[in-house]
């Protein structure tokens, strides 16, 4: 590929797909994204379900639906795709090593890059389940690919572990498909997942919510059998005395999710060891200048209207550098996550110009006062960990409040929700 | 004595678990567990007739695209759900599909519709 690029997309999922629609309206002229996979879309075409949208169009859409809407622009704004195609390396001088059946091996320096590589699922050995290892173990979104795109079953009888959204979703899935659902089981006190998918997905076709459980043994020599469920202690260990076994013949593991980074650490990029994606400015600029990054691959979003709007904003920045050779320095503030907060992104901002932050709470609380710095207050009846806190900071507030060096943002709680 | 009954109010992430009370008819009493009017509301809603949009597959027979995703309309009761998913079942569907086609109408007498929610251009199997 000896053609130049200005800014090459790597991923063609929604953040992929909105990142370069917007460097397209920023200005960029040459937009390449490069995908995988044989199709665009991420990880949407196989999400059947409606709940897309909401944000975006104001309208409940099913995953397929929202993805065509971004695709039918993409194309529209002439924005080029080159699939199957997989990037192998990336360095920091945004150098692309990218390998394809079709095109062979190529390398290529585009003016900017957008990593959305989104992320991948905690499989049985991210969670460490004692056992055999029989047929009958995969995790729901691989399951989610099997029902909803390739059309056969993996099994009549399931226990879900992990009370995720994915989980949540393909329980209610395969007990339409006539399946059992024998219970989704989660470790926390709490549902890993937002409350409507508890309520339309468990609630809705009785399926048993069996929270500070745990899975603590698989059974079945070529095919899982059964699995022992049992309650864990305050240190979210099994606890003794209280196992039971649930026969079934699939075991879905629902584990949670872990952004797509190898490429980002070959480019020397700066990880947050909390949210597991790249150190971003109010930009979506990384540490490494020219590479950009949004979605998933930043950090794990509960919505797929958030995933959109966020990799927008790496588009337009990316675009910005690929004509300019370099970025607007944003870098001034540094966003500390305070009392009950797990983490904000982006991590760093300028102090000027508007900025929306994303947080998760670690702990869910009652009567939530969120503080950011001073800045900006607000009052929130509940917050939970499941889902993302999406606030939007005003520069202009935060040019007056003369904050220099941190700030710090904290969730004051009263009680537990 | 009749299982308490609860509704998950889902209108913020409080998730309120909302107990229903009864009279001796089965008339609703009342309501207890709601932090606000806005989730009292939503649970009478839910209790009077919930609906919930319907999305599924149907078969193509095509070895490269084996299943169209499709969608209910409108939001049909909650009853309806398995009818539909049986009906799912015997659907035949001709390509081209473009999104938002009717693939079967008035199903399980819903008044609602099956509509595609991707495109299908036609066979991408072998040949
Ligand atoms: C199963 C599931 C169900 C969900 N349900 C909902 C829901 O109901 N409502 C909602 O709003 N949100 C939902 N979400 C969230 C939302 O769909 C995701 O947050 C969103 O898909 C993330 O988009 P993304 O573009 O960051 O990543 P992805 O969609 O994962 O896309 C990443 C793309 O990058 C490609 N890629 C990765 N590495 C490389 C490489 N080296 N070279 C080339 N290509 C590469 C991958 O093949 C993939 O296509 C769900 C998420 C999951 C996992
Ligand atoms: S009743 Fe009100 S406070 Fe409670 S979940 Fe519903 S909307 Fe939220």
């Amino acid at each position: 590929m000896a053609k130049r690029v200005d800014v090459a997309v790597i991923g063609a999922g929604p953040a992929g797909l909105a990142a370069a629609i917007a460097a397209r309206e920023q200005g960029a002229e040459n937009v390449l994204i490069i995908e995988r996979a044989e199709q665009l879309g991420g990880l949407l075409p196989q999400c059947i379900h409606n709940g897309f949208g909401l944000v975006y169009f104001e309208q409940d859409m099913t995953g397929p639906e929202y993805e065509k809407a971004f695709m039918d622009r993409a194309v529209d704004m002439g924005v080029e795709t080159q699939l199957e195609t997989m990037v192998i390396d990336l360095d920091e001088k945004r150098e692309i090593t990218a390998v394809s059946r079709k095109h062979g091996y190529m390398k290529f320096r585009p003016g900017a890059v957008v990593l959305a590589m989104g992320c991948r699922e905690r499989s049985r050995g991210a969670v460490g389940i004692p056992g055999t290892r029989p047929a009958g173990v995969l995790t729901a979104g691989t399951c989610q690919r099997f029902v909803n795109i390739e059309g056969y079953m993996p099994g009549s009888r399931y226990v879900v572990l992990g009370s995720g959204d994915i989980g949540m979703i393909m329980a209610r899935r395969l007990t339409l498909e006539g399946a059992k659902v024998e219970a989704v089981v989660e470790i926390m006190p709490w549902p890993g997942g937002l409350i409507r998918n508890e309520v339309q997905c468990l609630h809705d076709f009785g399926i048993p919510l069996l929270l500070e459980h745990t899975v603590s043994f698989i059974h079945g020599e070529e095919r899982v059998e059964g699995v022992t469920v049992c309650r864990v202690d305050a240190q979210r260990q099994p606890m003794q005395g209280t196992e039971r076994l649930i026969p079934c013949d699939c075991l879905l593991i629902s584990a949670g999710l872990i952004p797509e980074n190898e490429l980002s650490r070959r480019a020397g990029v700066a990880l947050d060891p909390v949210t597991g994606g790249p150190v971003v400015d109010q930009d979506r600029q990384t540490s490494v200048p020219g590479i950009f990054a949004g979605g998933n691959v930043v950090q794990v979003h509960d919505l797929v209207d958030w995933v959109s709007r966020e990799a927008e904003v790496a588009g337009r920045s990316a675009a910005v550098f690929a004509d300019k050779g370099r970025a607007k320095r944003t870098a001034g503030i540094k966003v500390v996550p305070g009392k009950n907060v797990r983490y904000v992104v982006p991590q760093l901002i300028s102090g000027a110009g508007d900025v929306t932050l994303h947080m998760r709470v670690k702990e869910p609380g009652l009567s939530a006062r969120l503080d950011v710095g001073g800045v900006l207050k607000k009052k929130f009846r509940s917050v939970r960990p499941s889902e993302m806190i999406v606030l939007d900071l005003e520069g202009e507030a935060l040019r007056k409040s003369g904050i220099k060096g941190e700030l710090v943002v904290d969730c004051d709680t009263k009680g537990s929700g | 004595m009749a299982p308490r009954e609860t509704v998950v109010c889902i209108g913020c992430p409080l998730g309120c678990r909302v107990t229903v009370l009864r009279d001796r008819k089965g008339n609703i009493a009342g309501l207890k567990g709601a932090d606000c009017r806005q989730g009292e509301k939503y649970v009478l809603k839910e209790l009077e007739n919930p609906v919930r949009t319907l999305t599924a597959t149907v078969r193509t027979g095509d070895e490269g695209f084996p299943l169209l995703p499709v969608r209910t309309s409108r939001p049909v009761p909650k009853a309806l759900l398995a009818p539909i998913m049986q009906e799912t079942v015997k659907v035949k569907v001709r390509p081209p599909v473009r999104t938002g086609d009717v693939i079967a109408k008035n199903v399980s007498k819903s008044r609602a519709d099956l509509i595609a929610t991707a495109d299908w251009p036609g066979p991408r199997g072998e040949g």
